[in-house]
């Protein structure tokens, strides 16, 4: 038996704690909610601490942060199956009291329920959920292709006639932080695209003056885009990142605690 | 001329909407062909891959579903071409939950009809969908075989040559993320920032502005920023593959160059909009602070 530092460690933070938290917690109800807060401190401590200690120990082939990362995977992969548990909790509970929109609940888990008879399908039959080797579909594939790949090319395309309804009812110079918007706007739009060329188009003689001007439209975009967008662009980002770290310390630390789900009392 | 101006402003939106389905749907059947100009961004794009040596590796990932695939398949598809044509070696994956998996094999079995001499497990390889896309990558730093233990079809990734030698990111010489939403971003900082792998990026139009940060702090290689970048790098491919600017000058199939029309024409549509809402607007004001 291969007794892995990472995995024995592991093994002994993240189940035997909870086990033993579980079992003290039928005593001691108080206990209940500081087993989550030691588990929640290791899992977040272990991978920030692996970038500073020898790798043998946290961070090598078989030290315990790419084990934690490996369990990571694992339960992104039943919190899934929590996902899908949920919505067909929610979904049938609106369906059987007949709550405003049931309908739409019906066809949501009809779609659940079909996509998963045909995984099965695909997985029982061999022939997977893609092409099958003489090039026809799958009844997987074939229902991806013919209803979900158009349904959601249709939702994103809904965006251009949003968009364009939006931007001639609420687009408007009203003052001076919506005018430089707006001219911000009509500059990157206008350079993004041949939009001079294509106004140019049935004028041959203006084509050469066009390109010129497309050119400098060009530029001018690039140059938003990189200075003044990308100036604010970092400051967001590091912000958010700060905003997350700062977050992530208040939960490693026990601070922060509304992802136990407990009550006030707790 | 008061009185239509405030018909303007009083326009039904239904009018707008069909004015956008003519104005996009027209350069869809009748292209127009207008000129496409390259940005900094994609040729460093391109630049990078032209600088890979034949038998380098590199790391392809569909991050986006059907939603964006008009902005995103001719990115993917077309780096997946230019790695071929350089006889550089292409590892697949998909880590977006919503179509990533269908969209990826649909463009693997596209191009690579189009290469007969590329061999499947020696000059490409589709890993297929892994869920949990920040710790994927994070211990794709480690062991890819830990997490990708086999191919899309099952089989053990150690079965294939392409996989000789290249146990983790490390050994992939760049990640190319077609994305949208975070995993693209998730790339840089889970990838390049804590094992040096070069990123490049292809987002979707709305995601690109984000990405100028990053570009700026040389966290990315390269940007094909939306359907404008896709086409960018269309052009950059036929200019430099004979072969490809014959493909791209004849293919019935779509590509962001054909999308770029319709794209001009709906821009021209939205600043012609813009326009005559604010000549209304003012037109109003002007009329009520008159009387």
């Amino acid at each position: 038996m291969n007794l892995e530092f990472g995995k024995v460690a592991l093994v002994a933070i993240f189940l035997l704690v909870p086990f033993a938290g579980i079992a003290l917690g039928m005593r001691a109800p108080s206990l209940r909610s500081k087993i989550p807060l030691v588990v929640a401190f290791f899992a977040g401590l272990i991978p920030i601490v692996s970038l500073y200690v020898p790798k043998r120990f946290l961070s090598g082939d078989t030290g315990m942060s790419p084990r934690l990362d490996q369990w990571l995977i694992i339960v992104a992969g039943f919190a899934l199956l929590l996902g899908i548990t949920n919505v067909i909790q929610n979904s049938t509970k609106k369906i059987t009291r007949r709550a405003p929109g049931w309908p739409y609940a019906a066809v949501l888990l009809a779609g659940l329920y079909v996509m998963s008879a045909f995984a099965i399908y695909g997985w029982w039959s061999g022939d997977g959920i893609g092409i099958r080797p003489d090039g026809s579909a799958t009844p997987f594939q074939w229902v991806y292709i013919a209803v979900f790949q158009p349904l959601q090319a249709t939702i994103f395309a809904l965006l251009a006639f949003f968009i364009a309804s939006a931007a001639f009812r609420a687009f408007r110079a009203r003052n001076t932080e919506a005018t430089i918007l707006l001219i911000a706007a009509a500059i990157v739009m206008s350079g993004r695209v041949p939009l001079l060329e294509f106004l140019a188009f049935p004028f041959p003689f203006l084509h050469g003056a066009a390109a010129d001007a497309s050119q400098f439209m060009g530029r001018a975009t690039e140059w938003i885009m990189d200075v003044p967008n990308g100036a604010a662009q970092s400051g967001i980002i590091i912000g958010a990142a700060l905003g997350a770290g700062s977050m992530a310390i208040r939960v490693i630390l026990g601070i922060e605690r509304g992802y136990l789900g407990l009550g006030k009392s707790e | 001329m008061a009185g239509l101006l405030q018909r303007l402003l009083n326009l039904d939106r239904r009018w707008i909407f069909l004015f956008v389905l003519v104005s996009v749907a027209t350069p869809i059947v009748i292209p127009i062909g207008l000129p496409v100009t390259t940005t900094g961004a994609t040729r460093s794009a391109f630049e990078f891959v032209e600088s890979l040596r034949p038998g380098d590796v590199v790391w392809l990932s569909f991050d986006y579903g059907p939603s964006s695939a008009p902005e995103n398949d001719p990115m993917a598809e077309g780096f997946m071409r230019q790695c071929l044509e350089k006889k550089v070696r292409v590892i697949v994956s998909a880590l977006y939950p919503l179509g990533g998996l269908s969209l990826a094999n649909a463009s693997v079995a596209k191009v690579s009809a189009e290469y007969p001499g590329a061999e499947y497990g020696v000059d490409y390889i589709n890993l297929g969908y892994k869920d949990g896309a920040a710790a994927v990558m994070r211990r794709l730093g480690d062991d890819i075989e830990g997490v990708f233990p086999t191919d899309v079809s099952g089989r053990p990734i150690s079965e294939f040559p392409i996989m000789q030698g290249i146990k983790n990111i490390r050994s992939v010489k760049l990640v190319m993320t077609v994305a949208t939403g975070t995993i693209g971003e998730w790339w840089i900082t889970q990838v390049h920032a804590q094992f040096g792998t070069p990123v490049i990026i292809g987002p979707t139009a709305v995601s690109a502005p984000k990405y100028y940060a990053f570009l700026n702090a040389g966290q990315l290689v390269g940007m094909l920023g939306g359907m404008k970048g896709a086409a960018e790098y269309e052009k950059l491919l036929a200019a430099k593959y004979p072969n490809l600017g014959a493909f791209y000058g004849k293919t019935l199939l779509f590509t962001a160059t054909k999308g770029m029309d319709g794209q001009t024409v709906l821009h021209a549509v939205i600043l012609l909009f813009i326009l005559l809402g604010n000549i209304a607007y003012f037109s109003n004001r002007s009329r009520r602070a008159g009387r």
